[in-house]
């Protein structure tokens, strides 16, 4: 009957959405790397450890109000339900106990409903003895009043703020890389300091007329002698204390500096690491950021034009000097192979990357980036650059939205500059969106004003523009002339006096900027006012 | 009349160059000392020749200072291009020089060594793919219109002493209703040479010898441009 009921509500949890939903919240709330919440919580956790440990040094001097017990009071319950929390986070206990039981139903053996509650408790004992789990609890146990005299574990509360902060962990990785040499280092010093101390008593002890009056007194002395800090309170007397002084100095120099270099060195090799690591985290703020495949001639014409729009992004480059170029304009960087694919998925090819651009002067990588990109992420809009004209086809094969051949562009220009140069410049004009004129594009949104209206009855010319065409996917414009299919719509250009605008079409015009501009503004009002009637 | 071009450096750019160019109104001659690069020019169909840029004689038997109209410096190396410029600039004043520049630092350089134009083709390639990713829209009508992979061009037309649009004004040519074309800009001579865009800004008298820039189909603009010309008789 028992068995019955605890599987019956292990199988209801897994059920419910409810359950799942909170679970979700608090694993985003207090363990999920990317969730918002968890660095809000974290921040405030902070200021709240700060806040107690400032209380108990307050406390030490004085009588601590009754707001401040209060305030003690809640901290310690934030504590201990942020425990409790964690330790029922870390392992689903309701789908060991189903597992178990589903095993037990299909080998058609008994059900045993100790056997798996002592799993789920093992699981949980995992939690409990984990080092952040020992120092959470230490952090709450001395405000019970019973155990008032270990009240020098609510330092443990300033351990706690290293759950809250990634440098500790990283620090601890650094040092964990270098385990064998530290170990090594660790067990030569215990020796040498172990001689040292016995050495040290036996020649300096209190009967022999030096100034150490038990081990205890020796080993400090060695310590403070080794770590050369020396505070000179305990001084060696005897001719044989100093010498082995003197020994121990130099050892202790020699210790040390391999110390100094092996921390050095684990940091220089994570180093790298870590930047990249700070680079995802500065990734990870952005939604809607290009990834710049290859830092050339081309990768910083772009960039530098999407610093200007403010637009996000980061490159990718191998090669030394462009990611030395990257560095000086501090632009987001990572230098690694961009065919790579854990490259792609730590630069946010599936995590807010809009585009990725394949601008590199080898066909070959191109291509190759192209296809890996494609693979990874059947959504993301790519655009890659051709050099020759033979790999246009390969890379539209391969997966590109756009594919830009730059010499062929420079080829029509020079081409056209010859031929009908004011053409020319009125192509480059609008291009480079010289003298403030542009081309731009007027969505027709539902309910605005220009849904539904004839091409004739928009008066383009006193709004100084000019009507270039209209882009549409709409079925009912089908028969109008002057049809080109442009990717998946098509372009009516010069459309007549009767073409009717549907919504979602969009609507080419020619003009300054303020024009533009105040057209759009002028959409954008009637939608609002249409959306407020209905 | 012909224009006479000499295009230095065979490679993809001057291929595509003078493969837009119109064979029939241009001579195009191509210098390159690289042999098997003037050999695939001349499989083309191209007129290719062997001479050294380096010498001012050279340069001028090729017709550099008398009849040559344009050159274009598509050399591979920048500084190649520079002292290209430089040298035709000192034979020939009116010559109108288009150069490649690998790097904006060079473009300024073959700037002040005289030419009249510089495309750098890593600049307008950036310049298009930030393009696509903010006006993906109008970047891909522009491909399919000046980029000529459709049937839509932007061309110039001179109006010719004696058409009929002499005297009229901008404001009346009406051309979207009677040609199918779409008024880009003007070149009012009488305001210089720049290009006005029609923008509906001001309304600009029309003489002999001022520009239109039109946009639409290769036939209606054919046929605007001889019911342009067909008065001059």
């Amino acid at each position: 009957m028992f068995a019955k009921t605890i599987v019956y509500f292990a199988y209801l949890l897994k059920t419910s959405v409810y359950y799942k939903h909170s679970k979700l919240f608090f694993y985003d709330l207090l363990e999920n790397p990317q969730s918002k919440m968890k660095s809000y919580f974290d921040v405030f956790m902070i200021c709240l450890v700060m806040l107690s440990v400032f209380f108990l040094v307050y406390s030490v001097e004085h009588e601590l109000s009754e707001a401040g017990e209060f305030f003690e009071q809640c901290v310690v319950t934030v504590f201990i339900s942020e425990y409790l929390l964690r330790a029922w986070l870390f392992s689903d206990s309701h789908l060991i106990i189903t597992k178990e039981y589903e095993r037990a139903e299909y080998l058609n053996t008994p059900f045993s409903v100790f056997n798996s509650l002592k799993k789920v408790l093992g699981k949980k004992m995992e939690y409990m003895f984990s080092l952040f789990a020992i120092i959470d609890l230490l952090a709450i146990l001395p405000s019970y009043r019973p155990l008032r005299i270990l009240r020098i574990l609510l330092i443990f509360r300033l351990f706690k703020l290293f759950r809250y902060s990634n440098s500790i962990k990283v620090f601890a990785d650094v040092l964990s890389s270098k385990r064998f040499e530290l170990i090594t280092l660790a067990i030569f010093m215990g020796f040498l300091v172990f001689i040292s101390t016995i050495a040290i008593y036996l020649f300096e002890n209190n009967s022999s007329g030096g100034n150490i009056r038990h081990l205890y007194d020796a080993f400090y002395w060695s310590i403070v002698t080794i770590s050369t800090v020396g505070y000179g309170d305990i001084t060696p007397i005897t001719f044989g204390g100093r010498l082995v002084t003197v020994a121990l100095i130099l050892t202790g120099l020699g210790g040390l500096s391999f110390f100094t270099s092996i921390i050095v060195s684990a940091f220089n090799e994570k180093m790298y690491t870590l930047r990249e690591n700070r680079t995802y985290a500065e990734l990870s703020r952005f939604e809607n950021f290009i990834i710049i495949c290859g830092f050339g001639r081309v990768g910083q014409e772009i960039a530098r034009k999407f610093e200007k729009d403010q637009q996000p992004f980061i490159v990718i480059d191998t090669e030394e000097n462009n990611i030395l170029l990257a560095k000086e304009k501090n632009y987001l960087y990572i230098q690694d192979d961009a065919s790579k694919n854990t490259v792609l998925i730590n630069a946010g090819i599936n995590a807010g990357a809009s585009s990725i651009l394949c601008a590199t002067g080898n066909d070959v990588i191109n291509v190759y980036v192209t296809l890996t990109s494609r693979f990874l992420n059947p959504e993301i809009n790519i655009i890659a650059r051709a050099n020759r004209d033979d790999n246009v086809n390969k890379l539209y094969q391969a997966g590109a939205n756009n594919v830009i051949q730059p010499f062929e562009i420079s080829g029509l220009l020079a081409a056209e500059y010859v031929g009908q140069p004011v053409a020319f410049e009125a192509i480059l004009g609008i291009l480079q969106e010289q003298k403030q004129i542009l081309m731009e594009t007027l969505v027709v949104y539902p309910a605005t004003l220009l849904e539904n209206k004839k091409i004739g009855d928009i008066d383009f010319k006193n709004r100084k523009l000019t009507l270039v065409g209209v882009i549409s996917s709409n079925k009912i414009h089908v028969k109008r002339r002057n049809r080109y299919r442009v990717k998946n719509q098509h372009f009516y250009f010069n459309p007549e006096n009767h073409f009717e605008l549907q919504a979602q079409d969009m609507v080419i015009v020619l003009g300054r900027k303020y024009s533009i501009e105040h057209f759009q503004d002028q959409i954008e009002k009637s939608r609002l006012r249409s959306g407020k009637r209905s | 009349m012909k224009k006479k071009i000499i295009v230095f450096g065979y490679n993809n750019l001057s291929y595509e160059a003078i493969s837009r160019l119109d064979q029939k109104s241009h001579d195009v001659l191509i210098i390159e000392t690289d042999l098997s690069l003037k050999k695939s020019a001349e499989e083309k169909g191209f007129k290719t020749k062997n001479i050294d840029f380096r010498s001012d004689d050279n340069l001028k038997s090729i017709g550099i200072g008398q009849s040559i109209d344009v050159i274009f410096c598509f050399l591979q190396e920048d500084s190649s291009n520079v002292f290209l410029t430089l040298s035709a600039r000192a034979i020939d004043i009116n010559l109108d020089i288009i150069a490649i520049a690998g790097s904006s630092q060079s473009a300024e350089k073959l700037i002040a060594a005289g030419a009249n134009k510089i495309i750098d083709p890593y600049q307008i390639c950036g310049q298009k793919i930030h393009e696509l990713i903010k006006k993906p829209d109008i970047t891909n009508i522009i491909d399919h219109t000046v980029f000529g992979r459709d049937d839509l061009h932007i061309a110039e037309v001179e109006i010719p002493i004696g058409s009929y649009l002499e005297n009229t004004y901008s404001s009346t040519l009406s051309l979207s209703d009677q040609h199918n074309l779409v008024l880009i800009g003007i070149v009012d001579k009488e305001l210089g040479d720049n290009l006005h865009f029609a923008i509906g800004e001001k309304d600009h008298k029309l003489d002999a010898g001022d520009i239109i820039v039109v946009l639409g189909p290769s036939r209606e603009i054919k046929a605007f441009k001889q019911e342009v010309e067909k008065c001059l008789v």
